[in-house]
């Protein structure tokens, strides 16, 4: 019978699998916004993707998020804007960028060519700001989403809109009216509760969380009293935040039902699996691009091999399957 | 130009002057397309303090018995953390490099070529005298033109005699005038590199090109003295970095520029990619007024 050779020659290739290389789908949702891997890069440690030509191969990547926009052009702050701590680095750039219409007319053209997303990383003062831009990059096509940057340390005078859920609620329902873009709250892990904050995002109608940036901190030469950064407080990066940055991606995916987008910290392919399986949907990785430039782009093949290794089909197969602490489990 | 990151090995490490040593690496690829001035990064693999990489500029390429090219090398002094980790590199241990990186020194225009060097800002003028002096092209790969130079003189300035590091390099580069200067006096002029830049400007003479490397207030010396002279200059910057390739922001340099409606108004631009070399009257020193 034509049926039963059909069934044989669909089962034949699975019994072999288990012995050769299953096709993986590393293909991520998050919420509106579909991703081929969920390997990203967080926006202010990617230039604008044209300055890691000579390292990264693009399509290898999930997607690309360039150096945040502003309305306005803004020259940042004054240097020194980087200063290493113990593996970590405190960076004060102040969203060093030529402001949304340069940025359309020398830099998006370029990003829209890469074989790879194009997620655009924007920050306002004001949720007019946010708006404003937001309505002004809806028309171009190749930007597959917008990231909102509400929680860069380095720039605000007052209160960001990160540390506030009112706030946060107010300018991603704002912007989720201006566009129809996918939208990702990129969140501030300097509040007492980034749940309370997530929440605030995803119910607004956030897509998906970036979970987080960077954490203020500050560093001093005691022998002058001169603090090192010309702007004094810095935000951290680096391998010194990754168990910080787990456990607020943790946290929230027991907490909130919204994808979230793990970033702290990231060097190496066992910190991505470590985010996965701590309920991160995707990961940006992050300062590790300015040690090693090339490593973005390896990541993918890494994780393709762990999934094979571990016959999963698919990498949602590994998210959030972290388990409960041990002390946790015991029923009274 | 485009840069590679590399597995590099050292293939020698050895004092030039009091705490000041130059390691000799492998990497090959970067040095067919390093030009003087340029820099690369330098990172121990697989440490997290330090973190990041350190830019350091080419000191020379080097070439095996048949002429191929066989490797680079830098000078540093041991000042902080990752200094202090290079210093206990051995022959064979393996560091990882990326670059050539920045924008370099321009070749020789022809005339009087005056280079002035502070402490271990030195380290990019030995290519660029061999290149013009002929004796070196850059980058190897594909040679840039070079108008040869009626003079090349380096005018070094150190603390003191001690700090005076690979003068023998120099001094063997034919055609080369090397004049030296010291803070102590312990070796050639006493007094500042800048007042043996200023009796070249004095003398008449085909018009004279200045290239600098070096402290922050010796920079800004030299400047002045340019822009009173009227004489071309090129000063290299040392700035913070974390990346070296223009994607981080950090290593922003002020320089002045014309806006569209021609008021005369300034930006910041990365040292790493605009840079490090600038032309002089077009930096703005911040922490020297």
């Amino acid at each position: 019978m034509p049926g039963s050779n059909l069934v044989s020659f669909i089962k034949k290739p699975s019994v072999m699998s288990l012995t050769s290389n299953l096709p993986v789908s590393l293909n991520v949702q998050l919420g509106r916004l579909s991703l081929k891997n969920p390997i990203l890069v967080a926006s202010g440690t990617f230039g604008y993707a044209r300055e890691m030509s000579a390292f990264v191969d693009y399509a290898q990547l999930g997607g690309i998020i360039p150096k945040t926009v502003t309305r306005e052009p803004r020259a940042g702050n004054p240097p020194p804007r980087t200063v290493e701590t113990t593996a970590g680095l405190l960076n004060s750039i102040g969203l060093d960028n030529d402001g949304i219409e340069v940025f359309i007319t020398k830099h998006l053209e370029a990003l829209s060519l890469l074989p790879t997303a194009l997620i655009v990383n924007i920050a306002g003062k004001s949720t007019e700001d946010f708006v404003v831009m937001a309505r002004r990059l809806d028309e171009f096509n190749p930007i597959q989403a917008l990231e909102l940057n509400i929680s860069c340390p380095n720039v605000s005078g007052g209160v960001d809109y990160g540390t506030n859920p009112t706030m946060t609620a107010e300018v991603v329902a704002a912007v989720r009216q201006a566009t129809s873009k996918p939208i990702i709250a990129k969140l501030t892990p300097n509040v007492t509760s980034v749940v309370e904050i997530a929440r605030a995002a995803a119910n607004a109608g956030a897509d998906a969380l970036s979970l987080v940036n960077t954490f203020q901190g500050f560093a001093v030469d005691w022998k002058t009293g001169e603090p090192r950064l010309g702007n004094g407080l810095g935000g951290l990066s680096g391998p010194a935040i990754k168990p910080l940055a787990l456990r607020i991606v943790w946290q929230v995916a027991q907490a909130v039902d919204c994808p979230i987008i793990g970033v702290g910290g990231i060097q190496s392919l066992d910190d991505v699996l470590e985010f996965l399986v701590c309920g991160a949907t995707a990961v940006q990785v992050g300062t590790a691009n300015f040690y090693n430039p090339s490593l973005s782009s390896q990541l993918t093949s890494g994780l393709e091999k762990v999934l094979q290794d571990r016959g999963c089909s698919r990498v949602q197969e590994l998210i959030k399957t972290v388990k409960v602490p041990k002390n946790q489990r015991k029923t009274c | 130009m485009s840069a590679v990151q590399q597995k590099a090995r050292v293939l020698l490490h050895e004092a030039m002057a009091k705490n000041t040593f130059r390691l000799r690496l492998d990497g090959v690829e970067l040095a067919t397309t390093i030009t003087p001035g340029q820099f690369f990064m330098v990172k121990i693999p697989g440490e997290n303090d330090p973190l990041l990489g350190r830019p350091f500029a080419l000191f020379d390429i080097c070439k095996d018995a048949e002429g191929r090219v066989a490797g680079l090398e830098f000078g540093y002094v041991v000042v902080g953390k990752m200094t202090g980790r290079l210093a206990q590199l051995q022959a064979g241990d393996e560091v990882e490099i990326w670059g050539p990186l920045g924008n370099g020194f321009p070749a020789s225009p022809g005339g009087r070529l005056v280079f002035v060097a502070g402490g271990i800002g030195q380290t990019p003028f030995l290519a660029l005298a061999r290149e013009a002096l002929g004796v070196q092209s850059y980058p190897q790969q594909n040679p840039r033109k070079v108008v040869q130079p009626s003079s090349v003189t380096l005018c070094y300035g150190a603390r003191n005699a001690e700090f005076l590091a690979g003068v023998e390099d120099f001094k063997s580069v034919p055609g080369l005038k090397v004049e030296l200067a010291t803070d102590d006096g312990s070796e050639g002029h006493r007094g500042y590199v800048t007042q043996l830049l200023e009796e070249h400007l004095k003398a008449p003479g085909e018009p004279v090109t200045i290239y600098a490397c070096g402290p922050e207030p010796m920079l800004k010396a030299v400047q002045k003295l340019a822009l009173s002279y009227n004489a071309t200059c090129w000063l290299s910057l040392e700035t913070p970095m974390a990346c070296g390739f223009g994607a981080c922001f950090s290593c922003v340099a002020k320089i002045r520029e014309t806006t569209p409606a021609g008021e005369e108004s300034w930006d910041y631009r990365r040292t790493c990619v605009e840079g490090p070399v600038f032309e002089a009257r077009e930096l703005i020193f911040e922490n020297h007024p």
